[in-house]
């Protein structure tokens, strides 16, 4: 198969998926029998301007109806306008795209740097003190409250050992921020050549991304642990085991096998790791995508919070095909499931 | 296979042996350390939830005005809060909301997963297609940000956590069963009850469930540990339950502002209890998959 066929026949699978989050989001709000009416209206109006806000909204057609406007919307990138910040949904979710990413890029690449070696010798040796160790490890990071990682993090390296900056934004408030390319301050700072902004960036960057590479951290072992095991017990490696070929010839074997599998997994990590980076966000006062949709869930500001849903279900989207075309350019043998 | 269809038969007509139930405890204990120390950090919640009117020293949601931030005493052994309410009580109080919130979630979850699991995995068709494609589809929205908007969205009562959680946890239970199911489906036990003239409802409740349900079982425990983290997420956030509540999380939000001024116990005993409590679970589960599922661990 050629990768145009291939890439043709993914994106035929997508649109079913596209419409039933579109449709998904949509009813988020619905189903919630809260009033965006009352909400605009104010507890003073008359139903006359009920009934005029209702039409505004298109909320007096029957429901498909309003799906289709919506639909409409959603195909021209009008998400609608957020309450709380007064602007469109979109812009403000895109400006803090770059804020976020970088989080999570750094968070997962550092989770996986860790994860990976560790789940790998915990295969090589299954039922070995370390596998127990790693096992542990990784049951404890399910377990562990992200938000409550991070509070840890900042009593001991803020407050006891003055090493980290205050968890509030993500550069210091007497540094001037470089000017503007890719919207993260550390690749910014670094373009501009300014190493104050720099090392300050660097500094407000360590403590969130260490929470979240502890967190990814755990499913990544158990997966690579688990992969590996299976790639081990395989026909081919157990063959070249009793042939007698060396063990690190046999590792490399292994470890080839287990690659794809084991980034793949990393990649979906990415998405399922959004979650967390909010709420990481969130104590850290960093002021990306995953702040603006928590805040705007806390707050009720739910054009926003649509906004975001839909969003980041584009993004896993997004993330699943691009890994989806690397394997195919990998591995072409790996067909459609 | 005919062997492995018999050997299926014979499970169903032969009784399990009887044990005592110490003689259970130890058993799991060999097949599986993990699950025991899981089940038994379980058990030591599970003990604080029901004992805990006889166990605080102090009531939760009492004010001694006096006491604001006081750090850990042998009056009051996790210090207070910024309210002057005695963390140590209230963090035995909590494990309340982490069973009470847990456990009726799991169950709906069940309730909704099984049946549907069932019937879809026995019919297949195009309602078991649509089904699983709309499973699918849920799986790209984050589970915590979907669980909070939903909330969110529904009104925000202690009911409605519950619901919700019980709601989003259903499909893992649904497809678990139904995998069983499939695999079940043309075995000679259920054909035979099919010609028997077995009404669908008995054929599927009463032959096929009870084959078909230890994976699902094996999953409540891992289940019933998401619960508790995203319930206490959602306190912590403030949505749900609100602050002078004794949940963890709702505690944990409370200490949040004291992290960078020092006082550190605010935050740290509720969240040591919800990671030992979700722990234990997790271990528990774990532990569970291993004893039944042998192939997924340790195969030299």
């Amino acid at each position: 198969m050629t990768f145009t066929r291939f890439f043709l026949r993914r994106m035929m699978m997508v649109i079913p998926l596209l419409v039933g989050i579109v449709f998904g989001t949509f009813m988020l709000i619905r189903v919630g029998g809260l009033d965006p009416v009352g909400l605009l209206a104010g507890p003073t109006a008359t139903a006359e301007e009920f009934d005029i806000i209702r039409a505004e909204l298109g909320l007096d057609q029957p429901l498909w109806a309003q799906f289709g406007i919506y639909i409409g919307n959603v195909l021209q990138g009008d998400l609608g306008e957020s309450w709380l910040s007064t602007r469109p949904v979109l812009d403000d979710m895109l400006d803090r795209v770059p804020v976020t990413l970088e989080l999570l890029l750094w968070g997962v690449g550092i989770g996986a740097i860790i994860g990976i070696p560790i789940g790998l010798k915990a295969a090589f040796k299954p039922d070995g003190t370390f596998d127990h160790v790693s096992r542990f490890f990784s049951l404890f990071g399910f377990s562990i409250p992200t938000y409550w990682l991070g509070l840890m993090m900042l009593f001991v390296f803020f407050y006891l050992l003055r090493w980290a900056p205050p968890g509030i934004g993500r550069i210091g408030l007497m540094v001037s921020q470089p000017p503007e390319v890719t919207g993260t301050y550390l690749m910014d700072s670094l373009i501009a050549g300014d190493w104050t902004a720099f090392r300050s960036a660097l500094s407000h960057l360590i403590l969130p991304v260490t929470c979240i590479a502890v967190i990814a951290a755990a499913p990544i072992i158990k997966h690579t642990r688990a992969i590996a095991i299976e790639v081990i017990s395989s026909d081919a490696v157990r063959y070249a085991k009793a042939s007698g070929l060396p063990t690190l010839t046999v590792r490399r074997m292994v470890l080839r096998n287990a690659a794809t599998p084991v980034l793949t997994f990393v990649g979906t990590e990415l998405t399922g790791l959004v979650g967390t980076t909010s709420l990481i966000e969130y104590v850290f006062a960093w002021g990306g995508l995953g702040q603006y949709g928590l805040n705007a869930i806390i707050n009720g500001d739910f054009t926003a919070v649509q906004g975001y849903v839909l969003f980041l279900a584009l993004f896993s989207i997004f993330v699943f095909l691009i890994i989806d075309f690397v394997v195919f350019l990998i591995e072409p043998r790996a067909e459609l499931q | 296979m005919p062997s492995e269809t018999t050997s299926m038969a014979l499970r169903e007509v032969t009784a399990e042996p009887e044990f005592s139930l110490w003689q259970r405890i130890i058993g799991l204990t060999r097949r599986s350390p993990t699950a025991a120390v899981g089940l038994g950090i379980i058990l030591f919640f599970g003990m604080l939830a029901l004992m805990a009117q006889y166990l605080m020293p102090h009531e939760p949601e009492l004010v001694y005005a006096e006491r604001v931030l006081h750090p850990p005493s042998s009056e009051h052994l996790f210090g207070t809060d910024g309210n002057g309410m005695d963390i140590f009580s209230r963090v035995i109080y909590g494990a309340r909301f982490g069973f009470g919130i847990a456990i009726p979630a799991v169950v709906l979850a069940l309730v909704i997963g099984i049946p549907v699991g069932l019937w879809t995995g026995y019919r297949g068709g195009m309602v078991d297609e649509a089904l699983m494609r709309f499973f699918d589809g849920l799986r790209v929205f984050p589970s915590i940000i979907l669980a909070l908007a939903v909330v969110a969205a529904t009104g925000q009562s202690l009911i409605n956590v519950v619901i919700v959680l019980g709601v989003l946890d259903s499909p893992v239970f649904a497809r678990v069963v139904r995998s069983e199911v499939l695999a079940l489906r043309s075995s000679v036990f259920v054909e035979s009850a099919i010609a028997a003239g077995n009404p669908t409802w008995r054929i599927l409740f009463i032959h096929l469930l009870p084959n078909a349900i230890q994976g699902a079982m094996a999953q409540t425990a891992v289940r019933a540990a998401w619960a508790v983290r995203i319930s206490a997420t959602l306190a912590f956030l403030g949505i749900g339950i609100q602050a002078p509540t004794p949940e963890w999380g709702a505690m944990i939000r409370q200490g949040a502002e004291f992290m960078i001024s020092g006082q550190w116990w605010v935050a740290l005993f509720p969240g040591v209890a919800l990671i030992l409590l979700v722990l234990g679970l997790n271990m528990f589960g774990d532990g569970m998959q291993e004893i039944l599922n042998p192939r997924s661990r340790a195969e030299k």
